[in-house]
């Protein structure tokens, strides 16, 4: 990796990013969509907290609050896999190829744009729910910790995104995940706690490493950084992150082999 | 040291499809070489090959010294790029584009930045530089696509059909910019399925026909393979004998078509004056003259068997 | 042309979108699922909050099923606006345009098969929610639901229409189905309207929504009286009043 391969990154990043605030249908999943359904969720369930069982909080919101943030940041996942197999359909991955440049670049800088975007909607709903009544008990501190797990999960789903467009070379096919990312937020605690939820999901949620990167993002909010939750989170992001990441390469490896 | 060699190069496809069936070819630096074939001929997939987009299936080729294959890096710093339906990014405006190429070569921000709004003025694309390339027209795409490909000075340029679908105006645009790069010392390697530009253009040109390259030559001697030009004389009167006796001095007569005197010049175009000037003496008045000339096509049709499709360039997009 | 050519007419446009949906099963399979896997997906999640004082029953997954079953009413009418949005992007529309059917005649046609197709999300959610516990809610209780189902199919579908015949791009699918999803949302969806909060109380209270929601949920977790029947059926009547007129509006506009 030389210094220009980093420039690059950084400017496909920048690229992704700029994209994604010129066309709206790109924009509203990561923000829009999650934030109405904050909304919607939070009244609509927050009587929750009286439930027994129910974690000390101080709203409903402080609680969701980290599951909108990672639903965001899956949605931006799938949103950079369908830009990528959108530039690979239209033939734009070629200039980058015919370019003296590193195979992965063409996809860490995807990568990169995917991180910051997660990074901009992670402020975005720090910034919402600090306005409608939630409360970051570890403060500034925490809201970085949060920021920072919020970017690296960027990274990860970022890598799965981009594995399939890879693979497939269809944005069709990559908008088609869509019900999917539901279905592992739905088993996970992003939503509520695995303890309260029915089974089987309950359990499904306990091992899934998506609750343990919610978890991570939740615990700044309504506790103090407990550093068992926090391993744990890590630990599940450098698995999830090895995947993507993983599967990238090799999709790139294929897609380089079989020729375009 | 030749800019482009290749040597039995081939593709097949998974499935069995052999685009391209060992093509051997060498051009020359400063030469501009045209690839003339129809669709399907395999004119992309050399292009893709040559480009290090796709590996050969079998066979070797070297661009500005390079082997495609083992060192496909220093190629592609060599080479500059304009693909088919210019692969653009309709969200980019046309200055983001090309400063993205710029980086993309290893120029620093400075350099780069320097060299892009050169190029946007060289090819009249500054007061559009920052509005989005999807209110591009076909012709301003294929300009950005071009002067991209020109940010880092590159030794060979590959257009593949660089001026399908534009207006005529548009084309000869093109035409114009890519004569004055290879006057200014780049080698250029062009697609076309046309025969004017790659007559227009050429140096050589190499007719490519089902992956194979069926005949090799410049312009004049392919046509000049093929046949020589005839004279297609009008009289005023009918005196069509007595101009026939004349014109036989000069050439091969053929038969007449619509009334009209045909010769065959053996010796070229050249053999036109003496012809009028000996009817003129003769007192016989020429109503009109037409030298045809053999086309490409049919330099094609006779080494391949049917037409090059389409014959006339289609009129495309128009500002 | 005579009411017999009206309705071959409308019998024309309803076999073509079934046409289209025999072609291309495969685009459909993810509307016909969504509503399915939304409905297990929150009954998962949200399930304890029948422990809640204020539900009057003690299966969440009874109390959710009507939500879903509306949701995939929802889609299944946005779909239409969608394939109404591509026909116009590629001329065919205006071909039916031309053509001497009234207006309404046309409408019809479009906006009735969504009734029909919503049938077919709903039979699936409502296999799975049987098999996971939902309430067998009586034959007054399901007509009713069913009915709740093809209307609001046919709302969606002359949502999805005006949208359609506004924007004349497939670009406004997403508003299409965020809309409905929207509208289904802000009803007592997840909890009874005594424990909504805020703004969403608010909502819930005046949305015409929450009574079709109503409607369509008494039999799954109770008794069927004609008390919590006629407000639904009003807001129904009234919402496919509202956005015909609306989608005929887009229609004349488009007639120029």
């Amino acid at each position: 990796m030389t210094a220009t391969d980093l420039r690059v990154i950084a400017a496909l990043g920048a690229r992704s990013v700029k994209q994604t605030f010129r066309r709206p249908q790109l924009l509203a999943p990561i923000v829009v969509f999650p934030s109405i359904l904050l909304a919607i969720q939070t009244a609509g369930a927050g009587r929750a907290v009286d439930l027994p069982g129910f974690p000390p909080v101080d709203n409903f919101l402080s609680f969701m609050l980290a599951g909108a943030m990672i639903q965001s940041t899956l949605l931006a996942g799938n949103s950079g896999g369908i830009a990528l197999a959108v530039d690979i359909e239209m033939g734009f991955t070629d200039r980058l190829l015919a370019a003296p440049i590193s195979r992965f670049a063409i996809v860490l800088g995807r990568l990169a744009g995917t991180a910051a975007l997660a990074g901009l909607s992670a402020i975005w709903f720090i910034a919402v729910g600090l306005i409608f009544g939630a409360s970051i008990q570890e403060g500034v501190p925490g809201a970085l910790l949060m920021i920072f797990f919020v970017v690296l999960s960027g990274v990860a789903f970022g890598g799965i995104g981009a594995s399939v467009a890879l693979r497939t070379g269809s944005a069709s096919v990559v908008q088609g995940l869509f019900p999917l990312v539901f279905v592992i937020l739905f088993l996970s605690s992003a939503f509520f706690p695995d303890t309260l939820m029915l089974e089987p999901a309950a359990s499904i949620a306990k091992y899934n490493p998506l609750s343990f990167i919610v978890e991570g993002i939740r615990d700044p909010v309504i506790s103090s950084i407990t550093w068992s939750v926090f391993g744990k989170a890590i630990g599940a992001l450098a698995l999830v992150g090895a995947i993507g990441i993983g599967l990238s390469a090799l999709a790139l490896r294929r897609r380089l082999r079989t020729g375009g | 040291m030749p800019a482009i060699e290749a040597n039995e190069l081939e593709r097949t496809f998974e499935g069995g499809v052999q685009a391209v069936a060992g093509v051997d070819l060498e051009v020359a630096d400063r030469e501009i070489y045209a690839f003339l074939g129809p669709n399907g001929a395999g004119k992309t997939t050399m292009v893709r090959m040559l480009t290090t987009l796709l590996r050969p299936t079998g066979g070797s080729a070297r661009v500005a010294g390079y082997d495609v294959v083992t060192e496909a890096a220093s190629v592609r710093r060599a080479i500059g790029v304009a693909l088919q339906e210019a692969a653009l990014d309709p969200l980019m405006t046309g200055r983001e584009l090309i400063r993205l190429q710029a980086t993309l070569h290893g120029l620093a921000r400075q350099e780069g930045h320097e060299k892009s709004d050169a190029l946007l003025e060289r090819v009249d694309l500054v007061d559009a530089a920052d509005r989005q390339v999807g209110t591009y027209s076909g012709g301003m795409r294929r300009r950005l696509d071009l002067a991209s490909a020109l940010v880092h000075e590159p030794k060979v340029l590959f257009l593949d059909e660089p001026t399908t679908g534009l207006d005529p105006v548009s084309r000869r645009t093109i035409w114009e910019e890519v004569e004055q790069l290879n006057r200014e010392g780049t080698t250029v390697f062009l697609t076309t399925q046309y025969l004017e530009e790659a007559d227009q253009l050429a140096n050589r040109v190499g007719i490519i026909d089902d992956g194979k390259l069926v005949a090799e030559d410049t312009p004049a001697q392919l046509k000049a393979q093929i046949g020589h030009p005839r004279l297609e004389i009008r009289l005023v009167e009918d005196v069509a004998e007595r101009a026939r006796e004349i014109v036989v001095r000069f050439g091969r007569p053929l038969p007449s078509k619509d009334g009209a005197v045909l010769v065959e010049l053996e010796g070229g175009a050249t053999g036109v004056a003496p012809v009028v000037r000996a009817l003129d003496e003769a007192g016989l008045t020429v109503e009109s003259l037409d030298l045809v000339e053999p086309t490409l096509d049919d330099v094609f049709l006779e080494k391949t068997g049917h037409h090059l499709e389409p014959e006339e360039p289609e009129t495309g997009e128009v500002e | 042309m005579g009411w017999r050519a009206d309705l071959e007419s409308i019998s024309a446009l309803m076999r073509r979108a079934a046409n289209e949906l025999l072609r291309v099963p495969g685009a459909a399979i993810p509307g016909v699922l969504a509503p399915t896997i939304f409905f297990l997906g929150l009954t998962a999640v949200f399930g304890s909050l029948v422990d809640l004082t204020g539900f009057p029953t003690n299966s969440y997954q009874s109390w959710l099923i009507p939500i879903s079953l509306l949701q995939g009413a929802g889609f299944t009418g946005a779909a239409t606006g969608v394939n109404l949005a591509r026909d116009i992007e590629q001329g065919w529309f205006d071909r039916l345009l031309v053509s001497p059917a009234p207006r309404p005649v046309i409408l019809a046609g479009l906006v009735l098969s969504a009734a029909l197709r919503s049938l077919i999300p709903a039979t699936v959610l409502l296999a799975v929610g049987f098999a996971i516990g939902v309430h067998w809610p009586g034959v007054p209780g399901l007509l009713i639901a069913v009915l709740c189902v093809m209307c609001m199919g046919t709302i969606a579908a002359c949502w999805g229409t005006a949208l359609a015949l506004r924007y004349r791009s497939q670009s406004a699918a997403p508003l299409m189905q965020a809309g409905m999803l929207l509208v289904i949302l802000t009803t007592t969806a997840y909890a009874p309207l005594a424990l909504l909060t805020g703004w969403l109380h608010t909502v819930a209270r005046y949305n015409p929504v929450t009574q079709i929601v109503e409607a369509a949920r008494q039999g799954f977790v109770g008794g069927v009286t004609w008390g919590d029947t006629w407000p639904g059926l009003l807001a129904l009547a009234g919402l496919l009043a509202l956005l015909a007129a609306l989608a005929l509006r887009g229609m004349r506009r488009t007639a120029v």
